[in-house]
């Protein structure tokens, strides 16, 4: 098996999770409902605590352990798309990108519940509970707000057109794409991004949203190679502030 | 007034000297049933705000089943709650329920009984009934063993948004979410830790 091809799977997953799992926490205390807020922020702990499991693995394969290879890397060593790292906004925004996000990183774990890489099946079979609620969650608020008013109407639509492109960006191809599929490691982005269409497609259907004309649209790429907006930085030296502090305590 | 704080935003209006009392700005209520064990019956947790049923259960999940255990949950909209007058004491909120039987195109009702006052509201079982004054009448019959309960809720089957056989995966990885219990980081021990090196030093 190709460690370098699962590795720079295992941190782009890891690094997605993690990255938007801390974006998505900023809105504890801010939710628009309490229960809105509760469910939001469990929703970024589940991300957390699967990027943990991810840099878990990763660990087991020779790298550092979770703690530092979350808290002491630098933007450019990070390999999650930049759709994760772009700043909340309001919160039409960042249910879209969780929307689009989540939908994507549900199928990838569905297409690795297969995956020749055993511990990486485990995890996906495992999780699959907390991947379901994750876009039933989203799911339910696109075919609620996207039918609703024509307030929330015309603002899922100029979110959803202004993500687009970052969130094609989720499926930047790796240099080791055919490696995975020729060892049945992950299908590969070119797949995923094919079914995760279909099932976005599926929902803004029934939703008087519009679906952005995605085949005239530029990907925005860059982040699985370290190339990251200027939104990545700030966010990681607020997320490790407190462990630099003191690298070694114990909490 | 137009502000980025959305608390100022939420504030009333300048008003008219005289006007009718706005409705509240707000969501309805929902009513949650927790079953925390396979075999359990179902136990009613509380209310979430939201603005269908379909919601209400999604929101329901994170709200009542983040912590302790889960094997499943339903919600129902607060307005098809049908409730008994609350007794005391050693008065039986079964008593005053006539028992006069009704005929008509029977429906499943769900039948709750509150056992303690301040408790909640316990699943006791299901009756056929055509109407929700019936289905306490039935409720009556079947679960009122004399022992006192202190105030009885009917809900039409079809008016509960259930968790399908597929979704009871939703709290698989439950178990292992302990970081989300303060108790887990063991404030208390790592403090009394620290103040213990502070008296030695």
């Amino acid at each position: 098996m190709n460690n370098l091809a699962l590795k720079e799977l295992l941190y782009k997953m890891a690094d997605d999770q993690l990255i938007l799992g801390h974006r998505n926490s900023e809105w504890t205390g801010f939710g628009p409902l309490l229960e809105e807020d509760i469910a939001f922020s469990s929703m970024a702990q589940d991300k957390v605590g699967q990027s943990l499991a991810l840099y878990t693995l990763l660990q087991t394969l020779g790298e550092s352990d979770p703690d530092t290879i979350a808290f002491t890397r630098n933007a450019s060593r990070f390999h999650n798309c930049i759709l994760v790292e772009l700043p909340n906004q309001e919160y039409d925004f960042s249910l879209i990108r969780h929307f689009l996000f989540d939908t994507a990183e549900a199928l990838r774990f569905e297409a690795l519940t297969n995956s020749a890489y055993e511990p990486l099946a485990q995890l996906a079979r495992k999780i699959r509970g907390e991947l379901r609620y994750h876009t039933l969650h989203a799911n339910t608020w696109m075919k609620q707000l996207g039918s609703a008013t024509e307030e929330s109407i015309t603002r899922l639509q100029k979110s959803l057109e202004a993500a687009f492109p970052y969130a094609l960006g989720i499926f930047e191809t790796s240099p080791y794409e055919a490696e995975l599929i020729d060892q049945k490691i992950f299908a590969g982005e070119a797949a995923l991004k094919e079914k995760w269409l279909a099932r976005i497609e599926s929902v803004i259907h029934q939703t008087q949203l519009q679906l952005p004309d995605w085949k005239t649209l530029t990907p925005v790429y860059g982040g699985r190679e370290g190339k990251h907006s200027e939104h990545l930085q700030p966010l990681l030296d607020e997320m490790s502030e407190v462990f630099r502090i003191d690298p070694t305590a114990e909490w | 007034m137009n502000s980025l704080d959305p608390r100022v935003s939420r504030l009333p209006q300048i008003q008219e000297p005289v006007s009718l009392k706005a409705p509240l700005d707000q969501f309805g209520t929902f009513e949650v049933f927790v079953q925390p064990k396979e075999g359990k019956p179902f136990q009613h947790e509380g209310i979430v705000h939201a603005p269908d049923i379909e919601l209400a259960w999604v929101l329901a999940k994170e709200t009542f089943t983040r912590r302790f255990t889960c094997t499943s949950l339903y919600v129902a909209d607060t307005r098809d709650v049908y409730v008994s007058p609350l007794t005391e004491g050693e008065s039986n909120a079964y008593d005053p329920i006539p028992e006069t039987r009704e005929s008509g195109i029977k429906k499943t009702y769900e039948i709750y009984h509150l056992a303690k006052r301040g408790r909640q509201h316990v699943h006791a079982g299901t009756v056929q009934a055509a109407t929700p004054q019936h289905a306490m009448t039935e409720a009556k019959l079947q679960f009122n063993t004399g022992k006192t309960v202190y105030n009885v809720w009917a809900i039409a089957n079809d008016a509960i948004r259930f968790t399908t056989p597929e979704e009871k995966e939703l709290w698989l990885t439950l178990s292992e979410k302990k970081f989300r219990d303060a108790s887990d980081y063991k404030g208390g021990d790592k403090l009394k830790e620290f103040l213990e090196r502070k008296l030695i030093s």
